[in-house]
C-alpha cells in the first residue's frame, strides 16, 4: 500500500527521531499508532519514523503537574489509576471512547492531537484541563498551551513529545460528554467542562470545551465568561449554554447537520455543567 | 524497490522476513501464509485483521510490518495446541458461534486477550471486547454466549 516508502526508522531517542525528521525534509512522517496515518494513505511519504521506542510512553507526576508522554496509548490512559483519579477521570473516560479495543491499543494521545481532527476525543478534556503541549525540533523544546497549538503550530514540523496537565483548581468538578452513533464512533459533538464554586454557590472558575463544532476543538470562552461570578442555577446554565451554542461554528457533513450540531452543543454543555454542579453538591 | 529485514516471532516460531519499508503487517502475514488474518475494510473499522501482539489485540491493517520487529505475534493458527483446540475455539463450535467464519478468528483472538487479562469477565466486558470486530452473519449473541461459557469452563 505504501510502496513509495524508501526507509522505515525506529529511533530509540527523541534526539535521533528529530535528526531523522530534519533529514527527511518534507518527505518524512512520524508514525506511532498508525490509526490515522495509515488510513490517510499519503503517497508522498518517503521516510517513516516510528517514535514508539523513543521513550515517550509514560504517565508521571512532575511537581504539581501530570505529564503524559506523546506515545502513551488510549488504552494506557483509560487504565491508568492516576488518569482515572485526575479531574473526575474525564481524560480516561474520553480515551475509552476512542474507537474499538484494538484501536485504543494502538492510538496515542500525541497522535490524537497531531492529527488535528476537530472531533479528537482527548482534545476537549485536555482543553478543559488547561493542558500544555511540549513540542520539539532540532533547535530545542518549547511548551505552549493546547489552545495555541490548535491556532498555529499544528501544521509545523515540530514533534509533540509530551502533554502536561497543570495543577487543577481546588475542589473543581468535571464532566466529559460525547454524542456519537455508537460510544466508540467518531464524535458528532463532544464536550468537557470543569467548574469550581465558591461558598455562595457562584461559579469561581469554569472551563467549557467543545469538539466537532468548529475547525478545531475549542474553548467556549464567551460562555465561560458569562458563567464566572454568577450563581449557578437553571437560568444561568440556560443562558451560558445558549451562548456556547452561539459561539460555535459547526459544519454539515455526512454525520450531522450544522443545525443539529449547534443544538447538541447546547445540550451537551448543559449536561456537562449540570454534572459538574451536581458533583459539588449544588442543587439546581 | 527498497527492502529491509524484520525479525519477529509468529505463533512462537522465530521468523526473519524480507519486507518493503512501507508494507503493512496484514499484507506480510497473508503473504507468509497466515490466512486466518483476514483482509476486510483495511481501515481499522471491521477488526477482521486482528492479531495479538504480546497478548494485546491490534488491527494488523493499521500497523507497518517494520513495527513488528522483535514482536511476539499470535494469529488464530497458533491458538490450538496440536490437535487440542483452545477452550474458546471449542466453545465457538459448541455454541454455533460462527456462520461464514470471516470474523471468527478476530473474535476468538479478542476474546482470548480478554480472558487472559480477566478470566471471569462480565457480559458487558465480553461485548466491549468483541465490539471492534464486525459480524455480518450471525450477530453477536452466540459469540458472547460462547465466550462466557469458555470463561465458566463449561462447554455445552
Amino acid at each position: 500500500m505504501f510502496d513509495t516508502v524508501e526507509a522505515f526508522y525506529r529511533p530509540g531517542t527523541v534526539h535521533e527521531a528529530l535528526r531523522l525528521l530534519q533529514n527527511g525534509k518534507n518527505r518524512a512522517r512520524v508514525v506511532a499508532g498508525g490509526t490515522d496515518l495509515v488510513v490517510e494513505g499519503d503517497r508522498s511519504i518517503r521516510f517513516l519514523i516510528d517514535i514508539t521506542h523513543a521513550g515517550l510512553s509514560y504517565i508521571r507526576r512532575r511537581g504539581k503537574a501530570c505529564v503524559i508522554g506523546a506515545t502513551t496509548s488510549m488504552a494506557a490512559l483509560e487504565n491508568s489509576p492516576a488518569i482515572r483519579a485526575l479531574a473526575g477521570g474525564i481524560l480516561a473516560r474520553a480515551a475509552a471512547t476512542c474507537g474499538s479495543v484494538q484501536i485504543r491499543n494502538m492510538a496515542t494521545v500525541g497522535g490524537n492531537l497531531a492529527n488535528g481532527s476537530p472531533a479528537a476525543d482527548t482534545a476537549t478534556p485536555l482543553l478543559a484541563l488547561d493542558a500544555e503541549v511540549v513540542l520539539a525540533d532540532a533547535r530545542g523544546r518549547r511548551k505552549i498551551p493546547l489552545t495555541a497549538f490548535y491556532s498555529g503550530p499544528r501544521k509545523t514540523k515540530m514533534l509533540i513529545v509530551e502533554v502536561a496537565i497543570p495543577a487543577l483548581p481546588r475542589g473543581a468538578r468535571w464532566s466529559f460528554q460525547k454524542l456519537g452513533r455508537t460510544e466508540g464512533d467518531i464524535s458528532l459533538v463532544n464536550a468537557a467542562a470543569g467548574l469550581q464554586l465558591d461558598a455562595q454557590g457562584r461559579a469561581k472558575w469554569a472551563r467549557i470545551a467543545l469538539g466537532a463544532v468548529a475547525p478545531t476543538p475549542i474553548r467556549a470562552l464567551g460562555a465561560e465568561k458569562l458563567l464566572v461570578g454568577r450563581k449557578v442555577d437553571q437560568s444561568t446554565l440556560a443562558a451560558v449554554c445558549e451562548e456556547a451554542a452561539r459561539e460555535v461554528r459547526p459544519i454539515t457533513d455526512v454525520r450531522a447537520s450544522a443545525e443539529y450540531r449547534r443544538e447538541m452543543c447546547r445540550v451537551l454543555a448543559r449536561r456537562a455543567l449540570e454534572e459538574c454542579a451536581a458533583a459539588t453538591g449544588c442543587s439546581l | 524497490m527498497k527492502t529491509m529485514e524484520v525479525r519477529l516471532k509468529v505463533n512462537g516460531e522465530p521468523k526473519q522476513w524480507t519486507i518493503a519499508p512501507g508494507d503493512l503487517l496484514l499484507d506480510v502475514l497473508r503473504r507468509e501464509g497466515y490466512f486466518g488474518v483476514k483482509r476486510g475494510c483495511e481501515s481499522g473499522e471491521c477488526g477482521a485483521c486482528t492479531v495479538l501482539i504480546g497478548g494485546t489485540p491490534i488491527n494488523s491493517c493499521l500497523m507497518f510490518a517494520a513495527q513488528a520487529e522483535g514482536a511476539d505475534v499470535l494469529t488464530i493458527e497458533g491458538l490450538a495446541h496440536g490437535d487440542k483446540l483452545d477452550p474458546l475455539q471449542e466453545a465457538f463450535l459448541d455454541y454455533g458461534a460462527a456462520q461464514c467464519g470471516f470474523c471468527t478468528p478476530a473474535m476468538i483472538l479478542n476474546a482470548r486477550a480478554l480472558l487472559d487479562r480477566k478470566p471471569h469477565p462480565t457480559e458487558e466486558e465480553v461485548r466491549e471486547a468483541l465490539a471492534g470486530t464486525y459480524c455480518r452473519c450471525t450477530g453477536f449473541r452466540k459469540p458472547v454466549e460462547a465466550v462466557l461459557a469458555a470463561a465458566r469452563g463449561s462447554g455445552r
